[in-house]
């Protein structure tokens, strides 16, 4: 076969490829948008309706309009957000420590990093409610913000370990030979490389934050405490399952993922590399 | 000609290549850390102490304490009962003694070991090919490719496990129609979770959809950090893809891979969500992973000491599965 | 200087994560606010009381308790298990709360619950349903104040029944019969069944049992034994095959809820299901032609005349044991269980009141709640004991018993041996 034919061989199969990638990933996140705007009755249907016609909001004013709505993406957000925020804060503060110093028991620390992510956190929640109850932070937000913390830490120093160790140590002595102290340099030189790690560590750690139903919905009793994924779930009742609206939520809910995905996707890949791949 | 394997270190240190980098020639070993000086003075030796103090300490009260009560939990018969009065009744090794000696326990993690490993290998299989793709797609379709990968990731287990679950179903699932459509074959009303193995073939499904994006997207990140240069120097030389693949990016990669195989195996092994949103166990029990029966002993049937015991049993059995894996971890990391 | 710096700011972010706790809190429960006055928190369960009639049982409470307060959530029974768990087990449990009759003896053997004994009296016990007050007692206590009760019918089409040529049965042989002159008539659309009954509506199966004189367990001695594989029982299931087999194309892996029933009944194809009224409602709001079209009879009995014994569900109200407001969550109790909004909520929910003396008068006139009465004269409960929740909780092997058998996988004499050890065992674990 000729090269030029060859190529357009692979350039087509590569797109073939992409495509058919594209449809699997995509198609039942289409179906979840699909459903949220179809009217209801063609939700469950003998033959599939691939595309909703008429489309209607109903689903979407419904799954809004529920009381305490504005409640539930409050108390998402700050829970959320606290939680990243404190896992970064302290997350980098031990991935400076691993990334840079030579001290007895880094190995050892490392290890408990690792180790600590096998923690079944599923088989915590009594635990942790024999814990919240001893504090009397049952129904309580905060419960929530360390609950997420903890969860999330031992992910986020692995990986900003990672991004510590990517920036040369030459910069930062080149800065303090220059007369900045340690923290001078690290606030100069330091801090601006390690932000694009600290953005794209930070986006699994909302995800998961912002995605946990189990300890939410146990532990959070009054209305106006619960979280986004248990305004999702309470779709689904024992008398008839409100499949248009549970869609309308979960699309409503996965955008500020995606909002803060493309807003730093480009990013995202320098920094989690860093430390990761040495040419 | 041979250029034979390129050398790439796993120092970890990341630099991003000043240029063109020989690749036969072992880069010249550096510290990754300065050597210890008893110069340095004393506030600057306790200073890695602090900064990790704050961790551990987070570790010590919110992980340590609750993994201390699960311990102690697993040592009690907590059912509801002494959970509302209050009572602390110590019956040893009784927990698990009973699970142990259960037969049902050995098959259903016999089950969870074979779900596990099929689902990371899936996934990390089909990762690495999304990743690899994601390289030689064009700009648009790549970035289209890439907001799909992330949506499947952001959406609530809860939603993702209903979709599905609506595109196998029996009476109305479009999988069922297509096929017959297509005429593969009369598929009207065949159900997929009439069977153990048919079910957890749709779990796995579910599983490993939602479980591709985060290792696909972080290999890709990977895939572009390898400088091209070298990339470059393997299409001259005439390098197959195939051996391109086994002799460059799998080593630039090694420490992606481990790290994100090691969280497949934990995540996988402790999935929960998923499982239990399809069909709760069944059908007939063929379905109940480890976190499946920790749970139905635990919050549905109210027998905390065995769901304790259960849990600490599934943190044995991966920590003896992964010990070997986390040696090897520590060890191809050299600046560890 | 620098590690000055960095313990400073290790410490801060320590404080303020306890600062926070300290200061986001907005507290929960019924701790009694500032001034006096007191707050009595009240959980029911999603769709056991209408908005308006909760609404207006509070504005009369409280008019009659100056001072008070009522806080009313409405909880969801998707994970009300975990819920009432923590909650009952917390410092300040809700004052009162609903239990499903089948789930109030663990709660009541695990102390959570206020023992009412004294109080039956007061609360008008002596009329209430015989099988709702057994499902509110534990050991010779009573803790569960009936609240309401609902129980199968069979749901039906009048226009296909009047096309076919047929009317309600009065017999099991006769309902087969005639479903299976529903299927003739109905011959040319191939997605018609006359009767939609998938594989795993094990209450519905319950009634079969208990027609033909079979129990699920029975109680020997100190221990529950299932008794699935009893002749009486294996009849019962032939019933269940006899229906699934001759009039029914659901899928035999799942239950009525899953999809809901009402929702395929709301397609059009299907002359019959089996349900509580609300389903009913349900399929005529999904399908607003159907409403005139819709109607219900009593399960028949194998014996010609009479109806099966059904399936009492329902629930009961209960005062939490660590309620620091003993009094107050009891008159509450006692205005809700009272005759003026048992009698509204019977009317306004199409449920049956907990005393029997209400029952007759509240829902003659509706056809389809009269058919709920007739059967609940024979109503039963599942076996009341605290570890009856755990063979509830899948998996159910009930459930999985009536796949296998229907799916031809196994034998009912196999199947039901098997499903009533895991009874047994599932019983047997305190």
């Amino acid at each position: 076969m000729r090269p030029a034919t060859r190529k357009r061989l692979t350039a087509g199969l590569v797109n073939l490829a992409g495509v058919v990638t594209l449809l699997a990933f995509a198609f039942p996140v289409y179906w979840m948008f699909a459903t949220a705007f179809k009217p209801s009755r063609d939700i469950l249907s003998y033959t599939p309706r691939l595309f909703p016609w008429p489309p209607t909001l109903e689903h979407f004013q419904h799954a809004v309009s529920r009381p305490y709505f504005g409640a539930y993406v409050r108390n998402s957000l700050v829970v959320t957000g606290s939680a990243v925020l404190l896992s970064l804060l302290i997350a980098t503060l031990a991935a400076l420590a691993v990334g840079r110093f030579e001290f007895r028991g880094r190995k050892a620390y490392l290890l408990l990093v690792l180790i600590v992510q096998m923690a079944p956190f599923e088989a915590l929640l009594i635990p942790f409610f024999l814990m919240l109850r001893q504090l009397d932070l049952l129904n309580r937000l905060p419960a929530l913000v360390l609950i997420y913390f903890i969860f999330t830490m031992p992910f986020t120093i692995w990986t900003l370990r990672g991004f510590v160790v990517g920036v040369p140590r030459e910069l930062e002595e080149a800065a303090m030979v220059d007369g900045c102290t340690r923290m001078q340099a690290f606030r100069r030189v330091v801090f601006p490389l390690l932000a694009p790690g600290l953005v794209a560590t930070s986006i699994f750690a909302f995800v998961t934050a912002w995605n946990e139903f189990l300890y939410a919905f146990v532990f959070m009793r009054d209305p106006d405490k619960f979280t986004l994924p248990v305004w999702i779930a309470s779709f689904r009742t024992a008398f008839g399952d409100d499949w248009g609206a549970t869609m309308a939520a979960s699309a409503l809910f996965t955008v500020p993922v995606l909002v803060f995905f493309l807003a730093i996707h480009r990013r995202l890949a320098s920094g989690l590399t860093a430390g990761a791949v040495k040419g | 000609m041979r250029r034979g394997g390129v050398r790439v270190s796993h120092a970890g240190t990341g630099r991003a290549p000043a240029g063109v980098v020989d690749p036969e020639a072992a880069p010249a070993p550096r510290p990754a850390v300065p050597a210890p000086s008893r110069r340095r003075p004393a506030a600057a030796r306790r200073l890695p102490y602090l900064l990790v103090l704050p961790s551990l300490a987070a570790f010590a009260t919110l992980l340590g304490y609750p993994l201390y009560q699960v311990v102690r939990i697993s040592l009690l018969k907590l059912d509801l009962g002494e959970l509302i009065r209050r009572e602390t009744v110590f019956v040893g090794l009784a927990n698990y003694r009973s699970i142990l000696a259960d037969r049902f326990f050995w098959s259903v993690v016999l089950r969870t070991v074979l779900f596990t490993a099929v689902s990371v290998t899936l996934t990390m299989v089909l990762a690495t090919l999304v990743a690899l793709l994601l390289e030689r797609l064009g700009r648009g379709l790549r970035l289209a490719v890439q907001i799909s990968l992330v949506l499947t990731w952001a959406m609530p287990a809860l939603t993702a496990t209903v979709v599905w679950q609506w595109l196998f179903d029996t009476q109305f699932g479009v999988v069922n129609w297509l096929l017959t459509t297509l005429g593969i074959g009369e598929f009207g009303g065949h159900s997929w979770f009439a069977t153990g193995l048919s079910t957890f073939a749709v779990i796995t499904i579910i599983v490993v959809w939602q479980a591709i994006p985060f290792v696909a997207i972080t290999l890709y990140a990977g895939l572009t950090a390898i400088p091209r240069e070298l990339r470059e120097a393997m299409r001259v030389d005439g390098a197959s893809p195939w051996r391109a693949f086994w002799s460059l990016i799998v080593p630039a990669l090694r420490p992606l891979f481990m790290v994100t195989c090691f969280l497949s195996i934990i995540w996988d092994f402790k999935v929960f969500t998923q499982v239990w949103l399809v069909r709760q166990g069944g059908p007939n029990r063929q379905t109940v992973t480890l976190a499946v029966y920790a749970y139905q002993e635990g919050i549905a049937t109210s027998h905390f000491g065995r769901a304790a015991a259960i849990s600490l049993v599934m943190v044995v059995l991966l920590l003896t599965a992964l010990v070997y894996y986390i040696r090897l971890m520590l060890r191809t990391q050299e600046d560890l | 200087m620098k590690a000055r710096y960095l313990i400073a700011t290790a410490l801060v972010a320590v404080l303020a994560a306890a600062g926070c706790s300290s200061s986001k809190s907005s507290g929960g429960g019924s701790q009694t606010a500032s001034g006096g006055s007191k707050t009595l928190t009240v959980w029911l369960m999603d769709g056991s009381a209408p908005d308006k009639l909760v609404a207006d049982l509070n504005a009369e409470y409280q008019a009659a308790h100056a001072g008070v307060t009522v806080k009313y959530a409405k909880q969801q029974w998707n994970g009300i298990q975990e819920k009432l768990t923590t909650a009952l087990a917390s410092n300040n449990p809700p004052d009162v709360i609903e239990l499903g009759n089948t789930q109030t003896a663990k709660f009541a053997s695990s102390g959570a619950l206020a023992d009412l004994s004294g109080k039956v009296s007061d609360l008008g016990g002596q009329n209430w349903l015989k099988a709702l007050t057994e499902s509110g007692a534990w050991e010779g206590k009573q803790y569960g104040v009936p609240f309401y009760a609902a129980n199968r019918v069979v749901i039906y089409r009048t226009d296909l029944f009047k096309k076919a040529g047929v009317s309600a049965p009065t017999s099991l042989d006769q309902w087969i019969a005639d479903g299976q002159k529903l299927a003739t008539a109905n011959k040319s659309n191939g997605r018609f069944m006359p009767l939609y009954l998938p594989g795993q509506n094990w209450y519905f199966m319950s009634s079969l049992i208990w027609d033909q004189g079979g129990d699920l367990a029975v109680k020997d001695g100190d221990t529950w034994k299932g008794t699935l594989d009893t002749p009486q029982a294996q009849a019962g299931i032939a019933d269940y095959k006899k229906l699934f087999d001759g009039l029914s194309k659901a899928p035999a892996d799942t239950d009525e809820a899953t999809p809901q029933q009402f929702e395929v009944m709301a397609k059009g194809n299907i002359a019959m299901m089996i349900g509580l009224p609300w389903e009913l409602n349900s399929a005529a709001g999904a399908a607003p032609k159907l409403k005139s079209k819709l109607s219900a009879f009593p399960i028949p009995s194998h014996t010609a005349g009479q109806t099966a014994p059904v399936f009492l569900g329902g629930s009961n109200l209960a005062i939490a044991a660590g309620s620091k407001q003993q009094d107050l969550a009891y008159d509450w109790v006692k205005l809700l269980a009272g005759e003026k909004y048992q009698t509204r909520l019977a009317k306004e929910n199409g449920v049956l009141p907990n005393s029997s003396s209400l029952a007759g008068s509240t829902l003659g006139d509706d056809p389809v709640l009269s058919a709920m009465a007739k059967g609940a004269q024979n109503g039963r409960i599942t076996p009341n004991d605290p570890t009856w929740a755990a063979v509830e909780a899948a998996p159910n092997p009930i459930k999985d018993m009536l796949t296998k058998v229907l799916s031809g996988k196994a034998s009912a004499a196999e199947a039901a041996k098997e499903a009533s050890g895991l009874i047994t065992e599932k019983m047997a674990g305190s």
